[in-house]
């Protein structure tokens, strides 16, 4: 848990997170529409939701109001546990990934974030992508994050306030990872990207792994899954989402 | 326990300043000059200049990606970010560069995107994605980023001289150095 460490997660955990299709499709350029906000990966440090900013900054969640885009406005903070390390909007609520866990706060008052869940587990780094029902979390232990044992975590959400853990598929290393309809891609560094079906959510069956790359994060975009890899970025087209063909690879 | 995790930490964070006698966070300060990285500096003021480079720029250490109508956004960690036209994906590429010291994470809504410089928050408007420009700013919104921003370290390991805080490090070089700090 050295200085190194931490700075390779704030390399990590850079770009934000916007997923779930009905948010994130292109909205009409008109001004009554709200903005469209593009799609982040799942290795955030801050996030949009709500028309607010929310930022992780040195143990405390920050709200800054969106109303005026061109002028963010801090309009509230709470205290939120030190290590939280991922954050991830979905629908009204915010999903914290820290060592000691995921925590689930309610934005139902934009300004005033309130934890409203917690899922304990292992000490451990880890990203986050939910849906209505089910959130799944990458822990890779072995590392500064803790002992975890390194994998796929999926957590019943049905109950906001109660996650409860009903799978978790080992792993090497997992990272990133991006949902598309029923397909779950994992960023696995070397040992490459993981792709599930996950229509069972308790019963994640592996399809594939394809190995162009060091694969850190992912972005599923309007049939296009942008892969974060070590030198750069691969593309691939992913119309037929449980097998992603490589279209491009742009590296350093 | 979390008192104990913070301790931890806070000991993690002072370890790569200070020698360990041990030996466990790298080797005895030697006495006489080493091969190792020098901070190359520039004042904070300078540090915060945000500047559009138009073209394919070469890309140094890759960061996270962001998805934008037709464009994609990939952060050069601790320098900025990179505009890929994404138009047609067989022939995506970087197409822009925006200078950002620091620069760590971007999100987008609308026309603005929202990132830091370093431990400033800053808004670009990206009505032309390819001549973005600072809108607004919030001074200090991440404090850590005053410590801890991506080039407080260099890349490789082996000897180097630990940073100022009073400037901030926008690269480093090899020299012939009295090392003071020691990257495992």
């Amino acid at each position: 848990m050295n200085k190194q460490f931490l700075l390779l997660y704030t390399a990590l955990f850079l770009a934000a997170a916007t997923i779930v299709a009905g948010c994130t499709k292109e909205a009409a350029n008109s001004a009554a529409s709200t903005p469209d906000t593009g799609k982040g990966g799942s290795l955030a440090r801050f996030t949009i939701a709500r028309d607010h900013l929310y930022a992780v900054s040195n143990g405390y969640l920050h709200a800054y109001s969106l109303e005026n885009g061109a002028a963010p406005k801090k309009v509230g903070y709470v205290p939120i546990t030190w290590d939280v390390e991922t954050i991830y909007p979905y629908g009204k609520y915010l999903f914290l990934g820290s060592r000691a866990g995921l925590f689930i706060y309610s934005i139902d008052t934009a300004s005033a974030p309130r934890m409203v869940g917690m899922a304990s587990h292992a000490r451990s780094c880890d990203p986050v992508v939910a849906n209505d029902s089910v959130a799944f979390v990458t822990l890779k232990g072995g590392t500064a994050c803790g002992p975890a044992t390194s994998g796929l975590y999926v957590h019943d959400i049905k109950n906001i306030t109660k996650p409860q853990l009903v799978k978790t598929v080992p792993l090497p290393d997992p990272v990133g990872l991006g949902l598309q309809d029923n397909i779950l891609y994992i960023c696995c560094g070397t040992a490459g990207l993981k792709v599930f079906n996950v229509s069972k959510p308790n019963e994640p069956v592996l399809l594939d792994t394809i190995k162009d790359g060091l694969y850190v994060d992912v972005i599923p975009y309007n049939g296009v899954l942008i892969c974060f890899v070590q030198d750069g970025i691969i593309l691939y087209d992913i119309s037929k989402p449980e097998s992603p063909v490589m279209v491009k690879k742009i590296a350093s | 326990m979390r008192l104990l995790l913070l301790l931890l930490a806070t000991m993690g964070l002072c370890s790569c300043w200070n020698w360990d006698p041990n030996g466990y966070y790298g080797p005895e300060p030697p006495r006489h000059k080493v091969w190792g990285n020098k901070p190359v500096y520039d004042t904070k003021t300078s540090a915060k200049t945000i500047q559009y480079l138009p073209g394919k720029q070469p890309l140094k250490q890759a960061g996270n990606i962001y998805a934008f109508r037709r464009y994609i956004f990939q952060v050069d960690v601790g320098k900025g970010i990179h505009v890929i036209d994404n138009t047609d994906p067989a022939a995506a590429d970087r197409v822009g560069f925006i200078v950002l010291q620091g620069c760590a994470q971007l999100s987008i809504r609308g026309n603005y995107l929202y990132t830091n410089s370093l431990d400033d928050l800053v808004t670009l408007d990206l009505t032309d994605p390819l001549q973005p420009r600072e809108v607004a700013r919030v001074a200090g919104a991440f404090p850590e980023m005053n410590y801890n921003y991506p080039l407080v370290q260099p890349a490789d390991t082996g000897y180097y001289t630990c940073p100022r805080y009073d400037s901030v490090v926008v690269g480093w070089v090899k020299d012939s150095i009295y090392a003071t700090c020691y990257r495992r």
